[in-house]
């Protein structure tokens, strides 16, 4: 059967390709110059038998080889190692992380999703109209914009009519939980919004220029002829065929946001992965940091998994 | 009795990117009656397609078109998008050239005829699905395949399946452009007697766009030939083939290879035509022409009768000693 034989080979691909780059990830620490012994020895009265002790602690004191494969083995059991900055165990970091980064991305993806489609297709419809310049200056406009420079512009913007940084009020003492809500939504809205207008830009064009390939091709005309109405057209015809480009890449966006909003989350001091990353570089952190890193790879990986599923789901041609 | 499908005094302007004006169509006028075949005929970028296009009000925007379009008398294209637009499918249907893009390649068949025979409210559901079965089988292609995606058929199957869908409406003319480029001879045959065998019987006036005079030799029995956005000569095909009035359609007949005389060279009409973007002086077709003489440079000869059912434009039409062909 054509569906289940697709997925499995996908899935499988994912699979391998997540194997690799953890290998390659685990490669990339111990090539990094310098040891986490070195660096966490470095007190004064640092004697010869405490780097053993240290290393021993950390294992170390084993060869390359075995210490790969105790890695892998710790990972299949969700073991990421600890955290030198607060000696909690990796896993247990990231996972608030991403359930801090999760909503304010997906919020600021929802938007850019749903204003940057219609946008983009109304481009592509009018397109030679003012509509479609003025809809195309905004979008380059939002897309060449440095995120960071966004973010803080949205901060002068807005203080005091919205919190511009952190993701709660640490004012408010058991707060119930539709109080709690509101605070965390409201310190939302900027980072979201900064992550959305970027991401917005973005897909305004690429949802233009794959409708207008598509409004160019001999079935539209077809569905003019047949006497189907300018929507109709849109939603029967274009749309799904312009999905096809629009699909791969929003997905693949998604796996870097996810995982990698850090100068967002830098600005707005939201707890989230980006920032986590960034802590983890500021902190030497290096176990945080290959977490984290094994974290991006899997979104990475897991939304090109869903962009060929969808894909196929779309294109009756992929076999 | 009104004609079926007049189009009178058609003119087409595309906005060129430089500011200017292309003239592609330019005063067409041209009919059928029920029952009644016309080629169109001419090379490629003469208006040909642009005037069927224009008739049916599906130029693109960068278009502009004047003229009138009476379907049974009544003017479709004085009211725009929204005068046209019930016409299209259940009056006149189109059949594109190129049957590789003309089906939208992620929908199935089946509804894609379905969807033209709910919209005009033919039929629905159930019934619907029905019509669709009947209109493929008339066709040639098993009723199943209704639900197989474009990809999954040959060329000839996918032309099939776009004749299927414009007869869906039950159509009073049935546009065909190019409908057999790009398919290999004996399926251009096949396609040729489906059409011939489907005019026949569901009475359909034939509008055939095609360059391939053999192709209208075969189907119609009027032809009209495009030069330059004009139509230069309108007669019975059999007037066309045997007395000429003008030298296009002379040398056009010449040019078409032979299979019977195989030794025989290639013949061809040296030069291009003319530029549309600027304006035509004298005969557009005069610096190709064998038989030019003084008028031609200066003067544009009209489209005007030279025999029963037959008319020309040319100068040469004029000097009675001296007629072309």
């Amino acid at each position: 059967m054509r569906g289940a034989d697709y997925v499995v080979k996908r899935t499988a691909f994912a699979l391998v390709t997540i194997f690799v780059a953890v290998s390659i990830n685990f490669v990339l620490f111990r090539l990094a110059p310098g040891s986490a012994v070195s660096n966490l020895s470095r007190v004064p009265h640092a004697t010869q038998e405490l780097r053993q002790a240290l290393k021993r602690q950390f294992g170390l004191d084993k060869s390359r080889g075995r210490q790969y494969l105790i890695y892998l083995e710790q990972l299949t059991r969700g073991n990421l190692g600890v955290s030198f900055e607060n000696e909690q165990p990796v896993s247990t970091n990231l996972k608030t992380a991403i359930l801090n980064t999760l909503p304010m991305v997906a919020l600021g993806t929802l938007f850019a999703i749903v204003v940057g489609t219609l946008t983009g297709v109304i481009a592509a419809w009018r397109r030679g109209t003012p509509i479609e310049g003025a809809t195309v200056t905004t979008a380059l406009g939002f897309y060449s914009m440095p995120t960071h420079w966004l973010g803080l512009m949205l901060v002068i913007l807005f203080t005091g009519i919205l919190p511009t940084g952190g993701m709660t009020n640490d004012f408010l003492i058991n707060p119930s939980f539709w109080t709690h809500a509101r605070d965390v939504l409201s310190h939302m809205v900027l980072p979201s919004l900064t992550l959305g207008l970027v991401l917005f830009g973005e897909y305004t064009l690429i949802v233009r220029s794959a409708m207008l390939e598509t409004l160019g091709e001999d079935y539209i005309l077809t569905a003019r002829a047949k006497g189907l109405r300018p929507w109709a057209i849109i939603r029967k015809h274009a749309l799904r065929n312009a999905m096809l480009p629009i699909v791969t890449l929003v997905a693949l966006s998604l796996g870097y946001i996810v995982a990698g909003a850090i100068l967002i989350e830098t600005v707005f001091s939201w707890p989230g992965v980006g920032r986590a990353v960034y802590d983890a570089v500021l902190n030497r952190d290096y176990p945080m940091l290959q977490g984290a890193f094994l974290f991006l790879t899997i979104s990475v990986v897991f939304f090109n998994l869903v962009a060929d599923l969808l894909y196929y789901k779309l294109d009756p041609r992929i076999t | 009795m009104t004609a079926l499908l007049q189009v009178e005094d058609l003119h087409v302007w595309f906005d060129l990117q430089d500011g200017g004006e292309l003239h592609a169509v330019q005063g067409v006028s041209v009919g059928v009656e029920r029952g009644e075949r016309l080629g169109l005929v001419g090379e490629s970028g003469c208006g040909k397609t642009t005037t069927v296009l224009a008739l049916m009000g599906l130029l693109p925007p960068s278009a502009s078109a004047s003229g009138r379009v009476l379907l049974e008398g009544t003017d479709v294209l004085a009211g725009g998008e929204a005068s046209m637009r019930p016409h299209r499918w259940s009056d006149v249907a189109i059949v594109f050239q190129g049957a590789m893009n003309a089906l939208n390649p992620v929908r199935t068949i089946g509804s894609q005829i379905v969807e033209a025979i709910e919209l005009h409210g033919e039929a629905g559901g159930k019934a619907a699905r029905a019509q669709t079965g009947e209109l493929l089988e008339s066709v040639g292609i098993p009723a199943a395949r209704a639900s197989r995606f474009p990809h999954e058929l040959s060329g000839g199957m996918r032309q099939r399946a776009a004749i299927a869908m414009a007869l869906s409406c039950h159509p009073k003319v049935l546009i065909a452009d190019e409908p057999t480029t790009a398919l290999d001879v004996m399926v251009q045959a096949q396609i040729l007697e489906l059409l011939d065998s489907l005019c026949r019987d569901f009475g359909l006036a034939l509008i055939l766009v095609t360059h391939d005079l053999p192709v209208v030799a075969q189907l119609c029995d009027h032809g009209a030939v495009m030069y330059a956005g004009e139509i230069v000569e309108r007669g019975l095909v059999d007037t066309l083939y045997h007395a000429p009035r003008h030298p296009y359609t002379r040398l056009l007949f010449a040019a078409t290879p032979d299979l019977g005389h195989e030794t025989e060279e290639i013949v061809s009409i040296p030069g291009a035509p003319p530029r549309l973007d600027q304006p035509l002086v004298g005969c557009p077709f005069r610096p190709r022409c064998d038989s030019a003489f003084e008028p031609c440079a200066t003067s544009r000869p009209l489209l005007r009768r030279v025999a029963d059912r037959h008319a020309a434009a040319c100068h040469l039409n004029d000097r009675p000693s001296q007629a072309p062909g």
